[in-house]
């Protein structure tokens, strides 16, 4: 049977933005759909309205010619909208199979057979009875798909499905989503890549600043056209020029461990590296193999022994992250909002946590407010960030923002490396360009950086040399024009290469 | 059909406004409601209450006492907005307001014979570190041993009223004193002189303001401060920065134990002049909600100690001339704390009236 969903005139406003301005859209099952913009255009506002998690101010929903009340996310539930956000809802102690029927009133046994057939149907290999918390990325979405199949929805939505993924895994994906596609499901999928668009949908939908700027076949486009329309201007081509053969070494680590206390966290196992300066190592892996303790033991957040981390003939292991900046290193961490920044914190305010000696932001104990704003509009005009108030609180600056004024204030002092942590996660196609801009500047000026990122794409375009981390260890490393993103991906799950 | 007419919908940001005038709607309500207790209870509404909040600072008695209850509760609220600020959820001020009691009066006991100037300034000294001492043990328990400091402190205060108790009944009672559970009183060197002849208002309250203007200073000015405030916010933050968290918390509940134990020396030192029983009517606890009336800021705590100090003023004079239960002082403390926290809903959320729809 035919499905056919229409979003009718749909509006919806919060004060001080339009996150959809009179969108019309019209679907039907047999095609995958794309739903392309950048962060802000409004595509998450518009899927949640179709989930039922945001009521809109005015328009209407239609589902094979009914309308749809969806005042909550069971209504979409019940009016067969299945959806699959980009952060998993499941219980992470709870088994596979628990948190699979935990909204659901059918007989367990029944379930189980149902649950199986699925699996059986779409070649999903995954025990049902081991802890949520043992499954990596990839299988915790199949258990969201699995949980969307069995209420065999007429539309399945799909929000930001690749950003944890490995390049298999994402193959992996896009044939179910074909075949869901076969069968006739509705297939809606949300994203920024633009990639992904390409290889598997066939029809686009682009918004902009709440708008639909356009509805048009995937076969008359092409990746530039699609990021001209996603931005709205033409984007500058960013060339990464082949780092000097420099061999003058910047930091080196030695047989670093770390072994955590939280089950929750991966231990490290003898990390050994070494960064010559102008260089820009890229350590790729799937998150939560151990990026964020490597970041915090780099950072000095976790100290370590003291000889395992030497910089610029230092031995710094056992400072903390203030001490280390004196050294001139720089951290930008993955979290801008709980950790980089203070939210509710003014922007000056936030400038001052980056604390040099020499910065003088405290004279003796007390604040010099005058200096630290002098610094902050410094960094706001040096680093483009689009405000002219520094007492503006930083929860009101967009992600592009907010982390454009992250990096200025670690990197306005101009420190000899940079260790930044998925430093574009979330943010739009301006401003990842203009950061990956800026760490190429960084290391044509000499300067060295550490970039841990999750984004393969990210690190192929930026390093010179490439690692991966997997379980807390890190593989050989390999200069980055020996290296595919399909290398990659093997490494990142955990396989080897020759 | 469906009929609607309030509509309550989220606010994308605190109202700064109303983040001040909480605590006024919260006052107000607190007045309508015991108004109504009063009435429930058969006593005329408005004339209660004007033995409640009027009647008692209508003198200059009654203003001077308004004072002497104020300054406790500003003194502690002024330390606990330290903890509160960062996090540090100290229940237990009235444990070392207690503790900083009996460490002033054994130390001003030592001195009960002599005279002289010096002695006044060790007597405090001992109060502000013996509120320390005590405040420590939490800290030093939630550092290095990830108790819950809500449970230390607040178990430690009964610990504290129980030495007390048995240093007054036993060792430190005052050997002419027919076993009446206190000690001997302080030499005149000891106590903290009372600023107007005839009224018991004494020098405690410097203390208090001297209190005030550090913390605002301290909050506002200095690097210290700065770093209690991004630790309050985020102590991933914090440790990202390369502030050192442990210190902060130890350092937070120093301040606060300091300022309690100072609150200690002030009721004993001042008016009574000797130890015993009930050094503290739970200023400690009151102080709390003082604190977080006055929104943890050193203003605000200063107008929220008037007006909590008028509830147990009010209360007295209640059950004098109306031979209402004293106890409706805590009721009233209660019903503050309690519609304070009520109208902080409004904070995030706000109300639109809308017509009925069909």
């Amino acid at each position: 049977m035919n499905t056919n969903l229409k979003i009718s005139n749909v509006t919806k406003i919060y004060p001080g933005c339009i996150a959809n301005d009179n969108v019309s859209l019209e679907f039907n099952s047999g095609k995958i759909y794309a739903l392309l913009g950048e962060n802000g255009a409004g595509k998450s506002t518009l899927v949640k309205i179709l989930s039922g998690v945001i009521i809109p101010d005015e328009g209407s929903i239609y589902l094979n010619k009914n309308n749809l009340k969806l005042n909550s996310p069971l209504d979409a539930k019940k009016n067969d909208i299945g959806m699959v956000f980009q952060h998993f809802n499941l219980f992470e102690t709870l088994s596979v199979f628990e948190n699979l029927i935990i909204d659901s009133d059918e007989q367990r046994e029944s379930l189980r057979e149902k649950i199986e057939e699925i699996m059986r149907k779409y070649n999903f290999s995954i025990d049902l009875d081991i802890p949520v918390l043992n499954l990596s990325a990839g299988q915790k979405q199949k258990v969201e798909i699995i949980r969307c199949l069995i209420r065999n929805p007429k539309v399945l939505i799909m929000d930001e499905p690749t950003s944890v993924l490995t390049e298999q895994e994402t193959s992996e994906l896009f044939l179910s989503l074909k075949k869901f596609s076969e069968e006739g499901i509705l297939i809606i999928y949300i994203t920024h890549k633009l990639k992904e668009v390409m290889q598997l949908c066939d029809e686009v939908a682009v918004m902009r600043r709440g708008k639909l700027v356009s509805v048009s076949q995937i076969k008359n486009e092409n990746l530039e056209s699609l990021a001209t329309k996603m931005v709205g201007q033409n984007l500058k081509t960013i060339k990464k020029k082949k780092a000097s053969t420099s061999s003058d070494q910047l930091i080196n680590i030695t047989n670093l461990n770390f072994i955590s206390e939280d089950p929750f966290e991966t231990n490290l196992s003898d990390i050994n590296f070494s960064v010559n300066r102008g260089e820009c190592l890229g350590i790729a892996g799937i998150s939560g193999n151990g990026q964020s303790e490597l970041f915090q033991v780099l950072s000095g957040e976790i100290l370590s022994d003291k000889n395992s981390i030497e910089f610029n003939k230092n031995y710094i292991g056992d400072l903390n992250p203030q001490e280390r900046r004196e050294y001139m290193v720089a951290f930008s961490p993955e979290d801008r909002l709980e950790q980089a920044a203070v939210p509710q914190m003014k922007i000056f305010e936030n400038v001052a946590l980056n604390n040099f000696k020499s910065s003088n932001f405290f004279n003796n104990g007390l604040i010099n407010e005058k200096k630290i704003r002098e610094h902050s509009k410094k960094i706001i005009s040096d680093f483009n960030v689009n405000t002219d108030n520094i007492d503006l609180k930083s929860q009101f600056l967009s992600g592009g923002n907010l982390q454009k004024l992250i990096m200025g204030r670690e990197l306005i002092t101009s420190p000899d490396l940079l260790i930044c942590f998925n430093p574009t996660w979330g943010l739009d196609v301006g401003a990842i360009n203009y950061i990956h801009e800026t760490l190429v500047n960084i290391n044509e000026q000499n300067k060295s950086i550490i970039l841990i990122s999750t984004d393969t794409d990210e690190l192929l375009k930026l390093s010179d040399k490439i690692s991966v981390i997997h379980k807390g260890k890190l593989s050989k490393i390999m200069n980055s024009d020996e290296v595919t993103s399909e290398k990659l991906g093997i490494l990142m799950g955990g396989g080897e290469i020759d | 059909m469906e009929e609607k007419l309030i509509k309550i919908t989220k606010r994308d940001q605190p109202s700064k406004a109303i983040f001040f005038l909480t605590p006024v709607l919260a006052i107000f309500l607190t007045l309508v409601a015991g108004g109504l207790i009063f009435y429930v209870l058969g006593f005329k509404p408005f004339e209660a209450l004007k033995f409640f909040f009027i009647v008692p600072i209508a003198d200059m008695y009654g203003f001077s006492e308004l004072l002497l209850k104020a300054t406790p509760l500003c003194l502690i609220a002024i330390g606990l907005s330290f903890c509160f600020k960062s996090n540090n959820w100290n229940i237990g001020a009235e444990g070392q307001l207690t503790f900083g009691a009996i460490v002033s009066g054994g130390v001003a006991l030592l001195f009960y014979e002599q005279e002289g100037f010096y002695i006044l300034p060790i007597v405090i000294l001992a109060g502000a570190i013996g509120g320390m001492l005590y405040a420590s043990i939490p800290a030093i328990l939630k550092t290095y041993f990830n108790t819950n400091e809500i449970l230390v402190s607040l178990m430690l205060v009964y610990v504290s009223k129980l030495i007390l108790d048995y240093l007054v009944v036993g060792p430190w009672s005052n050997p002419e004193g027919f076993n009446f559970p206190e000690t001997r009183q302080f030499s005149d060197s000891a106590r903290l002189p009372l600023l107007f002849e005839g009224l018991r208002i004494h020098a405690g309250i410097f203390l208090a303001l001297a209190a005030v203007v550090m913390s605002w200073f301290v909050f506002y000015k200095t690097y210290l401060g700065f770093q209690m405030k991004v630790s309050g916010f985020s102590l991933k933050t914090a440790k990202y920065a390369g502030y050192k968290g442990k210190k902060m918390i130890i350092l937070v509940f120093l301040i606060s134990g300091a300022c309690a134990g100072l609150a200690g020396v002030g009721e004993i030192t001042g008016p009574i002049g000797q130890l015993h029983r009930e050094v503290s009517p739970d200023y400690g606890f009151t102080a709390i909600i003082v604190a977080f009336l006055g929104r943890l800021h050193p203003v605000g705590i200063i107008f929220a100690s008037l007006v909590v100090a008028i509830t147990y003023l009010g209360a007295e004079t209640a059950q004098i001339f109306m031979q209402i239960p004293k106890y409706t002082g805590q009721v009233f403390q209660g019903m503050i704390l309690f519609f304070l926290l009520a109208s902080d809903y409004l904070l995030f959320f706000k109300f639109k009236f809308i017509g009925s729809k069909k």
